[in-house]
């Protein structure tokens, strides 16, 4: 069947592939292969012709039929449009790259088949291509996963910053694509730049002294366990481990209770006498901000303990002795042996570990919400950008300023993070570990 | 009223031929054997207290033959119809707020109803059915049915009135206790229990309870003074630009509810006191706390389990309970000058203004995207029965919009009620921008409630004046409009 | 004479370490303590009790969270987040370990591509993108099911890779390059090899994959409608306030678990931990 018409240009079957996946492998007699090919490519024209092709006509428009449920008009729904559209897209690029590898390989069997070999059946086929391209077998469903979970919500997020989306703008209403507006608007207007402003200036403290203290409380901790007087080391860090147990919003609710003015430490201290202190409430500034790092520790502080116990096992015993010998002091052994050893070798968990709290949203969420500051547009003095995003996108409504607010965060965080990853040790040396 | 009704029904006509042309399966489509299954969101007292089972039991049965069941939807008490229902996930029949309703009425998601059909409709207050309407390009319509009618109330234990409080606290000897009838009286009544606390730490005797921080339950020292949320158009609709929390002599209000924090502790500055009224109550430590009607069997509940401890039996503990514990609306006159330290015995009718408290309607609305419009109406209509309102009303204490129901009852029922005909409710304003309002308004109430004990504490006050307060909720107003109009 | 003196010292330092340790232990275990004698209050609330702790202490609380169900359906939560967090546990394990072993051992065109990006993407406020992960599930009809949770946690785990990572970067290159020249394929190098090797790293990324969805309310709060597929997170939060003692119960039942799986493990944990944060 397969007719070799010798021509030095594209050969036949090449030539079928291209036009239509699978064919060219089915003239190569590659049977399996080449109705899986074909199968593909039936269904993304199934796809295209039932809702694709649609979708992304819709992605551009984002509707022109206003719903009105009360007459049964069913209207376009913009945001399902713009999601579908996305969606669209995805599968085109994936139809894409398969399309790809279809030319390619049947590229590559035509020279095997010119060159007199013969084509391995299709089971070989596979077991050589899981074994050749391993990573590509094993990455394929994690990266699939992330990429529809992870990635798509956010360029998703990244478009929605771009229209209209907010406000009286919300399903039935038609939503719209209006550029950078909504960047203009941020810009523009006095209120949110100072909120910004001084929200990020207190984000970043926050995201300092907080990393800090979770971290040197865990490694200091762990030092204290570590010591050679210290028996029965995990009846001791069974307690923080208790800590660590308890479901975040759990604990926190339970400290807002306790530092709330009818919580049992403003019992205590007005039963003593005193006048009760409003820990969390509106005048508290600093106090909060305290309070906030200090339950943040109380909660982090386990899991970075944990992280310091095992690193410090790892660590050669022997230049200790050696600095013993030496006379150097335990705190000069702290600072010139254990904490490079331990810094240099957690870099990417320090980096991590700061990001996360960044955007760390539970805290001054479930401590101190339900409070707007003097001076700030929508948000609280103890709040974090993330918390004032939550205000403005999901308490308030207003999707695309929150979502134009949390790109120009997100640039700012990434640009810090990958500047201080790639040079990190960790990441440079990372070769030579291996 | 009239042009109310004419657009109901003449867009539920249009509907109606939408319906029977196809466009979707209405419930006259189906009504073979096939069963028609409504779902029906109430609220959890309603879940809990076993109403909702009575009411469902009740229109299973009655509407067997004509193949329509409702179930429970068994969902959050508060999920938002705007996010469920596009998608199908909603309930059939919703029962929510009355701006939580109406939020959803703006968008199309609940259904405008031919009011006059239903059977409450000529039971049902005009000012009930207000808060369910809605103006569309000019044309009213009516989207929810009003059930019960929430506002703030004070709720004490009987057996804590003091003994002489016939000959003492009842000038006017008319049978009710003057502390329940104006503010001063209260004012004072609270700072004779403060000034006897006796215990060691001077917290175990309290009068007046209420967490100041909560603009719904404190509304009068706003809205009693002339304050509004929003004002209105000429053609009467709600005009969200004008932002009136400040309106009238507001601060002189909001100084009356600084004097008043000082005689309770520092809950009122937090939500405290929302969350331990029930128990502080039982234990006698309040005399009285602010909450609405439909927490009424949350304090019967925990006021039994005092005297279960003491050794009664669980029903005897209860009868005692529902016996003791009592519900009165607050205090109708305030001072107009906002100083409640002064004698009532001094003032004139002229010194008064009458209470104005903050209050909603809950009731039910039917979902645009249900399959079945006919047997939701059938639903709303059974389910807002004499019968099934009286029921709601026994088992959950509520206070019915329905007039019938109410006036049977008498007592606090009807007064509630009187008092929504009345206007001495202010409703809360049935559009979206109200959302806004909240977060503004309560950090405010919270801050100046906390005026006093800064200057227990020594510190410096930060409203020792009317002009001082004046000024704080003038800003309030200016953040509300921000919030709504700055991004938009 | 000297030696004394260093007993002496000794002795000091050892007091003192147990002194700060305790001092620690206390501000760990007392807010633990408290809602556990929170869970054991006889009268339902905590507004009753003056100071920390109640004065007389039941098992009510703990008796209406399995008995009492017709709101609140504790036994049927458990259920469902022992469903939901077993799975994604199972499924999120099997995607990190693959994908943190595929990172650390092969040299690919984009693998530095990809270990920036994941690190970037992780910095993205997420629930931002929250409203799409609700319309996707809702275009696909993944609402009111369990198996669509499972999904999202199993999916977003292969983005914590890199303490895994880390880990596997520890073990020498030269045992696989012996078996790869023994001519095992990659697969069974994975299976064979790399797997009986990384038990502690097994271990501690199966708990953290369990604890997570275990305590996570966000996300099934958004997905489940129905309330008879509510998770334990999910249930608590609707609680109403005034049921304390039985939230502080739920909140301690669902913390056993955890606690009995870190006591058991703790020495893989350990292990898997330090092994693999050395160069994460």
């Amino acid at each position: 069947m397969s007719r070799k018409t010798e021509r030095p240009q594209i050969s036949l079957p090449v030539k079928a592939s291209m036009l239509i996946m699978g064919t060219g492998q089915l003239l190569q007699r590659q049977w399996v292969k080449g109705i899986l090919y074909l199968a593909c490519f039936a269904s993304y024209i199934v796809y295209l012709v039932a809702t694709g092709a649609e979708d992304m006509v819709g992605f551009f428009t984002l509707g022109t039929v206003k719903g009105n449920a009360w007459l049964g008009i069913e209207g376009d729904d913009s945001i399902m449009m713009l999601l579908k559209g996305l969606l669209a897209f995805v599968i085109t690029a994936f139809f894409i790259g398969i399309h790809k590898s279809n030319i390619d390989d049947v590229r590559r069997c035509d020279l095997k088949l010119k060159a007199g070999g013969t084509l391995p059946g299709f089971g070989k086929a596979c077991s050589i291509f899981c074994d050749k391209k391993f990573y590509i077998v094993a990455l394929a469903v994690p990266v699939a996963g992330v990429l529809i979970f992870n990635i798509l919500p956010i360029v998703f997020m990244i478009l929605i910053a771009f229209t209209n989306y907010g406000g009286d703008i919300v399903p039935p209403e038609l939503v719209d694509w209006v550029g950078f507006d909504n960047f203009a608007k941020v810009l523009a207007l006095s209120e949110i730049k100072d909120t910004f402003f001084k929200i990020l200036g207190w984000n970043l403290i926050w995201a300092l002294i907080a990393t800090l203290v979770n971290y040197f409380g865990g490694l200091g901790l762990a030092l204290l366990l570590n010591k050679k007087c210290v028996r029965g080391k995990a009846f001791w860090r069974a307690f923080p481990i208790l800590a660590y147990a308890v479901p975040g919003f759990i604990t926190l609710l339970g400290f807002k209770f306790m530092f709330s003015y009818g919580g049992p430490i403003n019992y205590y201290i007005t039963a003593s006498g005193g006048n009760a202190v409003g820990f969390l409430d509106i005048d508290a500034g600093l106090k909060a901000k305290i309070i906030g790092i200090l339950v943040n520790a109380w909660i982090s502080i386990p899991t970075s303990m944990l992280l310091a116990t095992g690193i410090l096992s790892n660590m050669n015993m022997e230049l200790y002795d050696a600095a013993s010998i030496d006379g150097a002091s335990k705190w000069k052994q702290f600072v010139k042996i254990t904490l490079p050893f331990v810094v240099f070798s957690t870099t990417p968990v320090l980096i991590t570990s700061f990001v996360g709290n960044f955007n760390n949203f539970g805290i001054f969420y479930f401590l101190r919400g339900g409070l707007y500051n003097e001076g700030y547009f929508l948000a609280s003095d103890t709040d974090l950008l993330i918390n004032w995003l939550y205000n403005l996108s999901i308490d308030n409504n207003y999707y695309g300023i929150g979502a134009a607010i949390s790109l120009i965060i997100f640039v700012i965080t990434s640009i810090f993070s990958l500047f201080t990853y790639v040079r990190s040790n960790a990441y440079k040396k990372e070769d030579t570990y291996r | 009223m009239s042009r109310c009704k004419r657009g109901a029904a003449l867009l539920l006509t249009s509907v109606l031929v939408l319906g029977m042309t196809g466009c979707g399966s209405d419930a006259k489509e189906t009504s073979g054997d096939e069963v028609i299954t409504l779902r029906i969101l109430e609220n959890d007292t309603a879940k809990l207290e076993g109403y909702l089972d009575v009411l469902l039991n009740a229109f299973n049965e009655a509407y067997k033959d004509k193949g329509i069941q409702a179930v429970d939807a068994n969902m959050d008490e508060y999920s938002d119809l705007a996010a469920n229902g596009p998608y199908g996930y909603g309930p059939d029949v919703i029962y929510q707020a009355n701006d939580k309703l109406m939020t959803y009425a703006e968008d199309h998601h609940i259904l405008p109803l031919d009011i006059e059909k239903l059977d409450c409709y000529e039971y049902t207050p005009a000012e009930a059915w207000e808060a369910f309407k809605i103006n569309v390009d000019g044309e009213v319509y009516c989207c929810g049915i009003p059930v019960n009618i929430q506002e703030p109330m004070l709720f004490y234990r009987e057996d804590m009135m003091p003994e002489n409080w016939q000959t003492e606290w009842d000038d006017n000897q008319n049978g009710v206790a003057d502390f329940f009838e104006n503010w001063n009286d209260l004012y004072a009544y609270s700072k004779y229990l403060r000034e006897t606390d006796t215990s060691a730490n001077r917290d175990s005797q309290y009068g007046f309870m209420s967490s100041f921080n909560n603009l719904y339950l404190n509304g009068e020292f706003l809205f009693s003074y002339g304050a509004y949320v929003f004002g209105k158009n000429e053609d009467g609709t709600l005009n969200s630009a004008d932002v009136g929390l400040s309106g009238g002599d507001a601060a002189t209000g909001l100084f009356a509810l600084r004097q008043m924090a000082a005689l309770m502790n520092e809950g009122c500055i937090d939500d405290t006191i929302t969350l331990n009224r029930y128990e502080k109550l039982a234990d006698g430590s309040y005399f009285c706390a602010v909450s609405t009607p439909d927490t009424y069997s949350l304090f019967i509940s925990k006021l039994a389990l005092k005297y279960e401890e003491s050794g009664l039996s669980a029903a005897d503990a209860e009868a005692k309970a529902k016996e003791n514990l009592k519900m009165t609306e607050l205090p109708a006159r305030m001072p107009a000058d906002g100083d409640l330290s002064k004698d009532s015995g001094k003032l004139s009718d002229d010194d008064w203004v009458e209470t104005v408290v903050m209050g909603g309607v809950n009731g039910y609305g039917i979902s645009s995207y249900t399959e079945h419009r006919e047997a939701c109406i059938e639903f709303v209509n059974f389910a807002t029965s004499f019968e099934m309102i009286q029921n709601r009303m026994d088992m959950l204490g509520i206070a019915p919009t329905r007039s019938d129901v109410a006036e049977s009852s008498g007592g606090v029922t009807d007064t509630i009620f009187n008092s929504l005909s009345e206007g001495r409710i202010y409703l809360m304003p049935s559009i979206k921008a109200v959302d806004q309002i909240w977060v503004p308004a309560q950090t405010l109430l919270g801050d100046i409630a906390k005026d006093p004990f800064r200057e227990a504490k020594g510190e410096t006050p930060k409203y020792a004046s009317e002009q001082d307060i004046e000024k704080a909720i003038q800003k309030v107003d200016q953040d509300i409009y921000d919030a709504i109009y700055t991004l938009k | 004479m000297k030696k004394k003196r260093f007993l002496i010292g000794n002795c000091m330092d050892s007091l003192i370490t147990h002194i700060v340790l305790i001092a620690v232990c206390i501000v760990f275990a007392f807010p633990v303590l408290w809602l556990v004698l929170a869970s054991f209050s006889k009268s339902g609330s905590i507004y009753d009790i003056g100071g920390f702790f109640p004065d007389t202490l039941s098992l009510a609380g703990y008796k209406r969270l399995f008995t009492d169900t017709t709101m609140y359906d504790y036994p049927n939560w458990l259920k469902n987040t022992l469903f939901v967090a077993v799975l994604s546990s199972f499924l999120g394990t099997v995607l990190v370990i693959l994908t943190a072993y595929t990172i650390s051992r092969f040299e690919f065109k984009s693998r530095k591509l990809l270990m920036k990006s994941t690190l970037v993407l992780s910095m993205f406020p997420s629930f931002m993108g929250m409203t799409a992960v609700y319309l996707i599930m809702v275009n696909f009809g993944l609402i009111n099911q369990l198996w669509s949770l499972i999904l999202i946690y199993a999916a977003g785990a292969p983005m914590g890779y890199l303490v895994q990572k880390g880990y596997f970067d520890t073990i020498a290159g030269t045992i696989y390059e012996a078996a790869r020249v023994d001519g095992a394929t990659n697969f069974k190098v994975f299976t064979k090899i790399t797997l009986p090797l990384s038990k502690p790293i097994i271990v501690y990324t199966a708990l953290t994959q369990f604890a997570w969805p275990w305590s996570d309310f966000i996300l099934p709060n958004m997905l489940l409608k129905n309330k008879d597929l509510w998770t334990v997170a999910v249930g608590l939060t609707h609680l109403d306030e005034t049921q304390f003692t039985r939230f502080a119960a739920g909140a301690v039942f669902i913390a056993v678990p955890i606690v009995i799986l870190y006591f058991a493990l703790s020495k893989f944990l350990v292990a898997g931990v330090s092994d693999g944060a050395v160069k994460g």
